[in-house]
């Protein structure tokens, strides 16, 4: 054929194992070796800003205490939002994309290789750029949003604040690039027959998710720039009458759409593992279609929900709750349609599964407390308090963390060639659903009570006596969270090498990606598979078994 | 055997929901103890409408939350690939464009319904009040790291620092018109028990109010990061009867010019 010329040849040694020559993964423009390099990066992440999160527990497990002081306190709360934000969560959801993406849509690479390299390279410069900030003198400590005049020159003289403006301004190039990347991919490497109406939903999720990250990734650089120009040039851009408010408007024009960029991935990850461990196909192709761009363009129209605190006209407020209000529309038909595919199915809860419905359940929480944050009034006691806390992690731990799990258990077998360990799997699964559960289902209450976010202490006195049970609760329930992912690191490294091996095709499953070797070689294909309809490796599967007829569709 | 699990399973969801529901009532309102599931009453007007606000929202979100985690939980019992027949292949639906409608416009009515509400508390407590309903006025500054409060007519300022805040001493039953400000960063004056969160920042002034309907002493503390002291920025508010804070005021004034000096 003449697609196995293409093929460049290389030293076997490359291709039949996970540990390769350092040159090579300096080097690399395999999209799948990027991928690995992009999620061992966010994994890495993961577990620095988690352990920052331990410590601010131990501080905040009982009133009074002087584990950390209140600076050290506002530089970890910053650190472990900017990591698990910038540094895990979106670097993560790239990385397996950057995986995966190309082989399901039948490609050979990403479109542009080289400005892929360029892309991933970016983001250890990036976090280099902002850990230096604990080296010289103290990071950024204003919480990840950096809010002005608290991180005007004024209020906040040393380097942390401008190392996390660069920081941030590198990892938005590096963004718009991973986008750029994507959608060309997309539109113009799909196979002979991947239609756009064939297209698996975890290809239209990150579609949906690089239109995003594309238009919103420049304004965040804008605002941070504008910033370090306040710092360092006196410009006044942000510094008197009100002006502060412009910085809030403008960052949250980026900042809430990235919410979605770190969870429509995970959306798309759910779309591929329900129909496949339900043996149906998904439930209202279009719908999900149509609900990933609702959100989109919905998420561009909801920012100033943030700010329903600092004083704007009631009308203004009033259109950003009715949009706000709005997404529970498609993402509440995104998960209806979810739970229409496992209806009447042949359900087989392996971990993937497992993960995949411990999602749905954690998310619908987080969904519905979104619904009573939007309500201005009700926001007016909700916001800036352990509820928001309660809220957002529900959200980015239940929902994008969780995927994260669902999806590497369900794609690790592709990746490495063998299955992680199922007995260790479980034990993970367990120890972080209940971990999670307890650690922010009871953290809703302390908002309730008046418990502010970003306090390092409390003094658990008048009005606050119950205060101190309940952070303990809480510190216990993360110290569990900390063990499962524990678990998870130990299992991902020792199934590399004595994991179970893992056929091509493990999970039966519907998509490309199944139809080629586990790893793939370099050049993913030895023949590019024919594509006849949204789930082509039911027909690859049928003709390979050699059946009269296709898998009924 | 399996069916016999399963049932167990089942009984033991049945249980827990049921202790759960049972508990509520036990848990709601108790102040202070950091545990209640709902949003504490508050003891103004504006924050009383907010929290009955809360409570509505409330019955539809129980409602999705209970009917969705029971799907979730009849799709892990009954559908289960153990309890399916070997070599049962389920129905291969693509979908349905009635039911699909459907679960677009139910929450489209809900949320219609909730958004109403909310911008209808919007109008009645959210609002500038006038200078003909209000009884007082109090300009609240927010400064690293403190809070300062001054009464007009009355004339009087209290600063309060630090984690021994001095009271905001208030009159009960006066509609008192709140205006912070912002001295240098961004701070925010929340005082749970009364109403929710105004921001106090540099450049323009907010307004909000209260009615305390209570004697008695309520906690706050500032809700937006302001650097290393932003723990430290508690508020305390005692709502008092009407003569004990005229004679409040009275003190407050001879303590704040002990020597009375002429009038220019």
């Amino acid at each position: 054929m003449a697609q196995q010329v293409l093929a460049p040849p290389r030293p076997k040694a490359y291709d039949d194992t996970f540990w390769k020559p350092i040159s090579l993964w300096l080097t690399t423009t395999d999209h799948k070796l990027i991928g690995i390099m992009y999620m061992v990066t966010g994994v890495a992440s993961f577990g620095v800003a988690g352990v920052f999160a331990l410590i601010m527990r131990v501080q905040l497990s009982q009133p009074n205490l002087h584990v950390l002081d209140p600076e050290t306190y506002n530089q970890l709360v910053s650190a472990h939002g900017v990591t698990m934000i910038f540094f895990f969560v979106t670097v993560f959801m790239t990385g397996i994309a950057n995986y995966i993406v190309p082989i399901m849509v039948g490609a050979r690479d990403m479109a542009f290789p080289r400005l892929n390299l360029l892309g991933f390279w970016l983001i250890p410069v990036s976090i280099f750029i902002y850990y230096a900030g604990f080296f010289t003198g103290g990071a950024l400590n204003a919480g990840w949003t950096g809010y002005p005049p608290l991180t005007e020159l004024k209020y906040n003289p040393g380097s942390g604040v401008d190392l996390w403006i660069l920081s941030l301004a590198v990892w938005g190039v590096s963004g718009i690039m991973a986008s750029t990347n994507f959608l060309t991919t997309i539109v113009a490497l799909r196979a002979p027959g991947m239609k756009l109406t064939r297209l698996p939903l975890f290809v239209w999720a990150q579609i949906s998710t690089s239109i995003l990250l594309l238009i919103v990734g420049s304004p965040l650089v804008a605002v941070l720039v504008l910033l370090e120009f306040d710092r360092q040039f006196g410009t006044n851009f942000f510094t008197t009458a009100g002006r502060p408010v412009l910085y809030q408007h403008l960052f949250w024009f980026f900042g809430h759409p990235e919410v979605y960029i770190m969870i429509l991935p995970g959306f798309g990850m759910i779309s591929e593992i329900i129909p496949v461990f339900s043996k149906k196909p998904i439930f209202g192709y279009s719908s999900m279609v149509a609900a990933l761009f609702g959100i989109v363009f919905l998420s561009m129209a909801v920012w100033a929900h943030h700010m329903f605190t600092v004083g704007m006209n009631i009308y203004v407020e009033t259109f950003f709750m009715v949009m706000t209000m709005l997404i529970a529309v498609p993402t509440g038909i995104k998960f209806f349609n979810w739970i229409a595919t496992a209806w009447q199915g042949s359900v087989e809860f392996s971990l993937p599964m497992k993960f995949a419905f411990g999602f749905l359940a954690t998310f619908l929480i987080g969904g519905i407390t979104g619904v009573y944050l939007s309500s201005v009034p009700v926001d007016t006691q909700l916001h800036q308090s352990y509820y928001v806390v309660a809220h957002l992690h529900y959200v980015l731990f239940g929902g994008s963390v969780l995927t994260i799990f669902a999806g590497l258990y369900y794609w690790y077998p592709k990746i490495t060639g063998r299955l992680l360990n199922k007995t260790l799997g479980e034990w993970h699964f367990w120890t972080v659903f209940i971990g999670f559960n307890g650690t922010f289902l009871v953290m809703h209450t302390l908002g309730l009570e008046g418990m502010p976010r970003r306090i390092y202490t409390y003094n658990g006195g008048f009005g606050e006596e119950g205060w101190g049970t309940v952070n303990f609760i809480i510190t216990i329930a993360s110290f569990m969270v900390a063990l499962s992912v524990l678990l998870f690191l130990i299992n991902v490294v020792w199934s590399n090498r004595h994991g179970e091996v893992a056929r091509d095709d493990p999970w039966q499953g519907n998509t490309l990606e199944w139809a080629t070797t586990s790893p793939p070689p370099p050049y993913n294909f030895e023949r590019v598979p024919p594509v006849r309809s949204h789930m082509p490796m039911r027909e690859i599967r049928a003709e390979r078994e050699g059946a009269a007829s296709p898998a009924p569709t | 055997m399996k069916v016999t699990r399963q049932r167990l399973l089942a009984a033991l969801v049945l249980v827990g929901a049921a202790m759960v529901v049972l508990a509520l009532p036990a848990l709601a309102d108790q102040g202070g103890s950091g545990v209640s599931p709902f949003l504490p009453q508050a003891d103004s007007p504006n924050g009383r409408n907010l929290w009955a606000l809360y409570n509505w929202i409330s019955l539809p979100a129980i409602v999705v939350f209970v009917g969705v985690e029971a799907a979730l939980l009849i799709v892990v019992l009954r559908f289960r690939r153990g309890v399916r027949p070997p070599g049962f292949v389920p129905p291969q639906w693509h979908g349905h464009g009635l039911v699909e409608i459907v679960w677009t416009v139910i929450p489209l009515v809900v949320i219609g319904i909730i958004g109403v509400l909310s911008f209808s508390e919007l109008q009645t407590d959210f609002t500038k009040r006038t200078d003909a309903e209000t009884q007082m006025d109090i300009t609240i500054t927010g400064y690293q790291f403190g809070w300062r409060y001054d009464y007009q007519p009355d004339g009087v300022q209290v600063v309060s620092n630090g984690n021994n805040p001095t009271a905001m001493v208030v009159p009960v039953d006066t509609l008192i018109r709140i205006r912070t400000q912002g001295q240098d960063v961004i701070h925010s004056w929340w005082v749970p028990y009364l109403m929710g969160k105004t921001d106090a920042v540099p450049g323009y002034d907010n307004y909000t109010w209260i009615k305390p309907m209570k004697v008695g002493t309520y906690r706050g503390e500032c809700a937006e990061l302001c650097g290393t002291g932003h723990a430290t920025m508690l508020i305390l508010v005692k709502v008092v009867p009407q003569d004990e804070y005229l004679a409040w005021v009275k003190e407050q004034k001879v303590q704040a010019s002990p020597t009375p000096t002429p009038k220019k």
